[in-house]
């Protein structure tokens, strides 16, 4: 317990100092978001022209839109990056001077996420507002606030979904020399069967068994669907259910492959 | 010399056939190689440190020596945690250092001279802020332990200003402050004044000698700079190909190493020293003009000197031992064992 709220109060401080440290970089933030509002709006044009052509799709327009406008949003609040950077920090012996500390490793990254998102939100917000005011009138949002709760509680479990993953794949920096070509190679994968580029409702009728469970569902287009709807009672729960799973599975993936991992840890360097 | 603090406690640092080895692959230059390598590699195993053994005391401050590779940054690690022990036992204030143990690691601090600490976009501040919550401290041990050293390192003005924005000597400072602001009982030092010019060497220098003096720190400092290890320790410990091949005071390695005595004179005429080779325990001499020079046994050196007086007007008269920097540098390229460990 004591290491818990030990850890909670270093979070916080970090988490601090992050937001301290990164609101020098103001201007980053506005361009990252608009890079990351740029897709779902590219795509949503495209695919309500696509329908307003005649095309035949198993959703309709009021959906494409919601999910979306939705969709950049949740992108950003489930998105990590640490993948890079935790590898490069094995590799170049950074993680020294944070393993000779008494407190969690991965603090910095977690502070470093809570932080970037905190500020991105005073990007982001008023570019999803704008978006929302343009199509306010042909999106499915729910009207409650069940459903809104359920959406949050599915976005903390995706983000972290998203984070397990990013450590899973930077642990493999202990033993291999460059794990640059995997992290590029789960992006791609990632932005496909996430729903993060064309609605997952949209995939082949003979994929349905594999793309509605695998875990990249979890980490976007999961939470969206909660709001964009499609969704049953029954389906929202089966869903949550399974996506505490994926995070439960890979947090305990991800926390042996560290721990074997830490052990072959040579601290290059001085 | 700082020698404050040394008791007959048990050790708080006691390695016994500590062994550290790591395997990498090797690879042949050229495209055939890259080419070779992808489709069949070659995993060589090195031996980093072969058995070592010391125990360190409380309040020591011990010097790690060795040349580059020699395995003395490897140990540092293993003793504060950072890597594996290979084989062998290892005991730091009581505990395993690889596990990692909260316990452990809010006793002791290491600074690397080439690696950072700190957060360079923001104030020192924050950093200790963030030690602060780290360590536990309470607000009066931090406020109380940030005045005393800030004082000690002359800091003051720098708590507030993006560390991007200091000097390096200033960094080396604030890093110091960082390591030390939870109070450890072990400081682990790599190379603390890499890059630093003469007087910020000096300063950091005084106060690691300070730290030791006033708070018992036990330190262990690894440097290739011999005037830190001149200034700061009372003991140096020689590593080399990973064996350690000396471990005791400075001035006996100096005795070892060098037996004689440096002698210059100078004189206001010019003098003829040739004579002085035929003298007892008088094994070199260089005279030119004015001046001469020899080396001397020690034993000897009382004799030497009174006959350096009768063969001309002294006017200067220098006896000293020989630089450390250029014992080492011959004991580096002999590869030599000085005896047992």
């Amino acid at each position: 317990m004591d290491t818990v709220v030990r850890n909670l109060r270093v979070l916080r401080r970090m988490t601090a100092a992050q937001i301290v440290q990164q609101s020098i970089y103001r201007g980053a933030w506005i361009i990252f978001m608009a890079a990351n509002i740029c897709v779902p709006i590219i795509s949503l044009l495209i695919w309500r022209t696509a329908i307003a052509n005649g095309a035949q799709l198993p959703i309709d327009d009021r959906y494409v839109t919601s999910y979306f406008v939705v969709l950049s949003f949740v992108t950003m609040a489930t998105s990590s990056w640490l993948t890079g950077f935790l590898a490069n920090d094995i590799r170049l012996g950074k993680l020294s001077s944070w393993m000779v500390r008494p407190a969690s490793l991965l603090l910095t990254f977690v502070a470093n996420n809570v932080a970037e998102k905190f500020l991105k939100l005073f990007a982001l917000v008023p570019m999803i507002g704008v978006l929302w005011w343009i199509f306010r009138d042909s999106m499915n949002l729910p009207a409650g606030p069940d459903r809104w709760a359920v959406f949050a509680v599915s976005l903390v479990l995706g983000a972290i979904l998203v984070f397990t993953i990013d450590i899973l794949i930077a642990s493999l920096a202990f033993w291999m020399d460059d794990v640059t070509a995997l992290a590029q190679a789960r992006v791609l994968i990632a932005s496909v069967l996430s729903g993060a580029v064309v609605p997952l409702a949209l995939m082949p009728d003979w994929s349905r068994g594999f793309v509605d469970n695998q875990p990249f569902r979890y980490t976007v287009s999961f939470p969206v669907e909660i709001v964009a709807g499609g969704l049953s009672g029954q389906e929202l729960l089966v869903g949550l259910g399974i996506q505490a799973a994926y995070v439960f599975v890979f947090g305990i993936l991800a926390r042996l492959v560290w721990a074997v991992g830490i052990r072959a840890y040579s601290a290059v360097g001085a | 010399m700082t020698h404050a603090f040394i008791d007959l406690q048990p050790p708080v640092i006691a390695a016994n056939d500590l062994s550290k080895s790591y395997t990498f692959h090797k690879q042949q230059a050229g495209l055939g190689g890259a080419i070779r390598s992808l489709v069949r590699r070659t995993y060589e195993t090195r031996l980093a440190v072969d058995k070592i053994s010391f125990t360190i005391n409380r309040g020591e401050v011990v010097g790690l020596l060795g040349p580059n590779g020699a395995g003395k940054t490897t140990t540092l690690k293993m003793l504060s945690g950072l890597l594996y022990v290979t084989s062998g036992e290892l005991e730091v204030l009581g505990f395993t250092p690889s596990d990692r143990k909260h316990d452990y690691l809010r006793r002791i601090a290491l600074v690397m001279g080439q690696k950072t600490m700190l957060w360079w976009d923001v104030p020192a501040m924050e950093s200790l802020l963030l030690h602060k919550e780290m360590y536990g401290l309470t607000t009066k041990e931090f406020e109380s332990n940030v005045a005393e050293l800030a004082e000690l390192l002359e800091v003051q003005d720098l708590l507030n200003v993006q560390v991007r924005k200091v000097s390096l000597g200033e960094r080396m400072k604030l890093e110091l402050m960082a390591a030390l602001v939870h109070g450890p009982e072990i400081l682990f030092l790599d190379e603390p004044t890499i890059g630093l010019d003469v007087v910020a060497k000096a300063r950091v220098r005084t106060f690691l000698a300070e730290v030791n003096r006033l708070r018992g720190t036990t330190i262990l400092v690894t440097s290739h700079d011999m005037d830190d290890i001149e200034a700061l320790c009372s003991r140096v410990m020689i590593i080399d190909h990973g064996r350690l091949q000396y471990d005791g005071s400075l001035e006996q390695l100096v005795h070892t190493a060098r037996p004689r005595k440096l002698v210059r004179a100078t004189y206001a005429t010019n003098v003829d020293g040739g004579r002085l080779a035929k003298l007892e325990g008088v094994t070199a001499v260089d005279s030119a003009d004015q001046t001469i020079k020899l080396e001397v046994d020690r034993e000897r050196a009382g004799d030497v000197l009174e006959q350096l007086t009768r063969i001309g007007p002294l006017v200067d008269l220098d006896v000293a031992d020989a630089d450390i920097e250029e014992i080492m540098r011959d004991l580096f390229q002999r590869r030599s064992t000085l005896g047992d460990a």
